[in-house]
């Protein structure tokens, strides 16, 4: 069995494996489907990688088993204390330096870490061109760790040799470096997640054929047969956003916000949208300047129960303005209740709500409004407002079912 | 170069140049070992990254036959496989069956094979493309468990199981609108297309405009991944360039007065590029703003 170790590295660097994996790497090998590293690569990836956030730690799991080199993590990247940890990496700095192709002040000042570690990957990859493929690891006395036993493929051949992309190129490129799960939001994996949110219910044309009720009835007639249809299921969610747009502390989370927004536009069709600032009170605002009143009793009292309520705020806010009654900072509001008892009313009628809280929960209870954010979790459901996040919120109102 | 290195490149050059398609290497690599390995292809990426196309392309190449599933939110997955036409049994046993010669009293009569139970059926091996299996629901995804891990479906109301009879090669598309269940997935051998860079866009547009002129589409490539760079809803994509490059070399313009339209009107044919009323919206405030900069507009999210 080989490279049994390997799928422990790619545990401990966060990828799920099942045993299944093991073995169909073996079968894999005994076909002759890895030649060589870069083969070896892909078919590891296409057997081990099911999920795309996966790919950037199985890059790095990959690098580190079979090349030796340890691709920092993602926020990694530009602290060049951290890249010196990595031994391949300070002797190849180390080697530069001496042959005077890179000078002390040109590392401190003049090139990121971000170049100088893809500098290092380039004359990696040179290195094993030079070597025709066959790096350390597979031409150890022109014998292969295994055999290709002449089982080969009569298939397609569907690229020629030369063009073969090497897989430390691949893995230097880090392609998937965003999707990993703790990334922030980008365009195209927000929508992935918000596909997951729907409900079907049989609202449609009537053109699904109604078997049981088809045979009773045709039965009843004597034989005389008679169809009946019924609807068919289509996607009936009504979402509701209601957006702090308000104050400076808001301020810096405006274009995620903005992305975000954007994208549940494009998902749902029947989405309403509302702005407050700082917290809810007896009125939220319909259009983003907050000029424009909009009473949250009837906010309340218009959305059915089965609306999905997305709150999307960074719930910091003095502790008055939560719960005195006149605590709004913002003028013409209707403050004469604290916010949070409309908060609460917002919940205990919606049911499906949560609360979306751009600040990373890792700071909740150690910033500015940790006491408010604590105080409204007790109420809400809080998630992140980034990829992870909005998955598990997403998961958490389709489970209020 | 050996000889078996030459009928590979052969098959290359008509893989390619038959079929306008441009192939990655990584891919084409990826599909072989699908293919061997006897595993269902996942495919995944956004539109315009040729993932349906591929698996035509295969089939072509293999010069197999293709069966094609195109999947709706409101499927079960059942049909996919097999369908049992009540309505025709019930009306011909109530009517007659002379013109058809189907007998109502027996079931066989009436089952209508779906794309998948051809492919299953057939005397020889194929390509099944289930495009865009994200539409579904997820527990139709379930459903399709034993297809893609067994190749088998049993036929419920008599209880008879179909076994594939070759296997086909499964390829599975995804816009990635839904996730997909971890069971699923784990049947699959999955791969993300990234959208072309713009060295391999360049490819794509020779293999289908070989003529054009070298310069315009330099230019054009600039012009369209800095579009794709503003975050539109509907950001514009492969078949978006090359409908565009046809109007552009329709027209004759020229790369200099291209880019001459480009900073001083706006891009010639913005309609081909952007579909939403709304990108084309925020493209000319855009486009106002950065030559006038006392129009200041908030920002609407």
């Amino acid at each position: 069995m080989f490279f049994v170790d390997f799928f422990y590295t790619l545990r401990s660097y966060g990828v799920p494996i099942t045993t299944q994996y093991i073995l169909e790497l073996q079968e894999g090998l005994k076909k002759g489907l890895a030649e060589n590293v870069d083969d070896l690569y892909n078919l590891l990836r296409l057997i081990c990688v099911k999920r795309i956030e996966h790919l950037d730690n199985f890059d790095r799991a990959f690098s580190k088993y079979f090349y030796g080199i340890e691709l920092p993590a993602s926020g990694e990247i530009t602290d060049l204390n951290k890249l010196l940890e990595n031994k391949p990496f300070r002797e190849w700095l180390d080697t530069q330096m001496r042959e005077g192709k890179l000078k002390p002040a040109e590392i401190q000042w003049k090139i990121s870490p971000e170049e100088l570690f893809r500098r290092f990957l380039k004359t990696l990859e040179e290195q094993t061109e030079a070597h025709h493929g066959g790096n350390k690891w597979i031409g150890t006395g022109g014998t292969s760790p295994y055999g290709h036993s002449g089982n080969s493929y009569g298939g397609i051949r569907v690229y020629g040799r030369s063009e073969r992309q090497s897989a430390i190129k691949t893995i230097g490129e880090r392609r998937y470096i965003n999707y990993s799960d703790n990334a922030g939001l980008r365009a195209e994996n927000i929508r992935q997640v918000l596909g997951t949110f729907k409900k079907m219910v049989p609202i449609g044309p009537k053109t699904d054929l109604d078997l049981n009720e088809t045979i009773y009835r045709t039965a009843k007639n004597a034989g005389e047969i008679e169809f009946i249809f019924k609807p068919e299921l289509r996607d009936n969610i009504r979402v509701t956003l209601l957006i702090d747009n308000g104050g400076y502390s808001m301020s810096r989370y405006v274009s995620i916000v903005s992305l975000v927004f954007s994208k549940i536009k494009d998902r749902f069709k029947d989405l309403s949208t509302y702005y407050f600032r700082n917290c809810i009170y007896g009125n939220l605002f319909s259009d983003p300047q907050r000029l424009k009143d909009y009473p949250t009793k009837k906010f309340l009292s218009n959305n059915p129960v089965d609306t999905r309520v997305l709150i999307i705020g960074d719930a910091s806010m003095a502790p008055e303005e939560l719960f005195s009654p006149r605590g709004a900072i913002e003028y013409g509001v209707d403050d004469t209740e604290p916010g949070i008892v409309w908060l609460k009313r917002i919940r205990d009628r919606f049911s499906y709500s949560v609360w979306l809280n751009p600040i990373q929960s890792s700071y909740w209870s150690e910033r500015y409004g940790s006491y408010t954010i604590r105080e409204i979790r007790q109420i809400y459901h809080m998630e992140n407002l980034t990829l992870g996040g909005i998955k598990n919120a997403v998961t958490y109102l389709n489970e209020q079912e | 170069m050996n000889i078996e290195e030459m009928t590979r490149e052969e098959e290359v050059a008509g893989f390619v140049g038959t079929d306008r398609y441009f192939l990655a290497p990584e891919l084409g690599s990826i599909v072989n070992i699908a293919i061997v390995m006897e595993k269902p292809l996942l495919l995944m990426g956004e539109a315009g990254t040729g993932k349906t196309q591929l698996a035509f392309e295969v089939a072509r190449a293999l010069s197999m036959k293709i069966y094609v599933a195109r999947c709706k939110s409101t499927m079960k997955g059942e049909e996919l496989c097999y369908d049992h036409d009540t309505v025709a049994r019930l009306y011909e046993s109530r009517f007659g069956s002379a013109e058809t010669e189907r007998d109502p009293a027996k079931f066989d009569d009436y089952i209508v094979y779906g794309p998948i139970g051809k492919a299953f059926l057939a005397e020889e091996r194929g390509v099944l493309l289930l495009d865009e299996i994200d539409k579904t629901e997820s527990d139709v995804q379930d459903n399709l468990l034993d297809i893609l891990d067994a190749y088998e479906f049993t036929i419920r109301e008599i209880d008879r199981k179909i076994i594939a009879k070759n296997k086909p090669f499964i390829v599975i598309t995804s816009n990635a609108k839904k996730e997909l269940s971890d069971p699923f997935l784990r049947r699959c051998y999955c791969h993300y297309i990234e959208f072309p860079t713009p060295e391999q866009m360049r490819q794509i547009i020779s293999l289908h405009y070989p003529k054009t002129d070298e310069k315009l589409v330099d230019v054009a490539l600039d012009i369209f991944y800095d579009l794709r760079d503003q975050g539109f809803e509907k950001s514009p994509a492969t078949s978006e360039i090359l409908n565009w490059i046809g109007a552009l070399e329709h027209e004759d313009i020229s790369p200099s007065e291209l880019r001459k339209k480009n900073y001083k009107e706006r891009v010639p044919f913005l309609g081909v590029l952007l579909k939403r009323a709304g990108d084309i919206q925020a493209y000319t405030n855009n486009f106002h703003r950065q030559h006038n900069s006392n129009i200041f507009k908030e920002r609407d999210y």
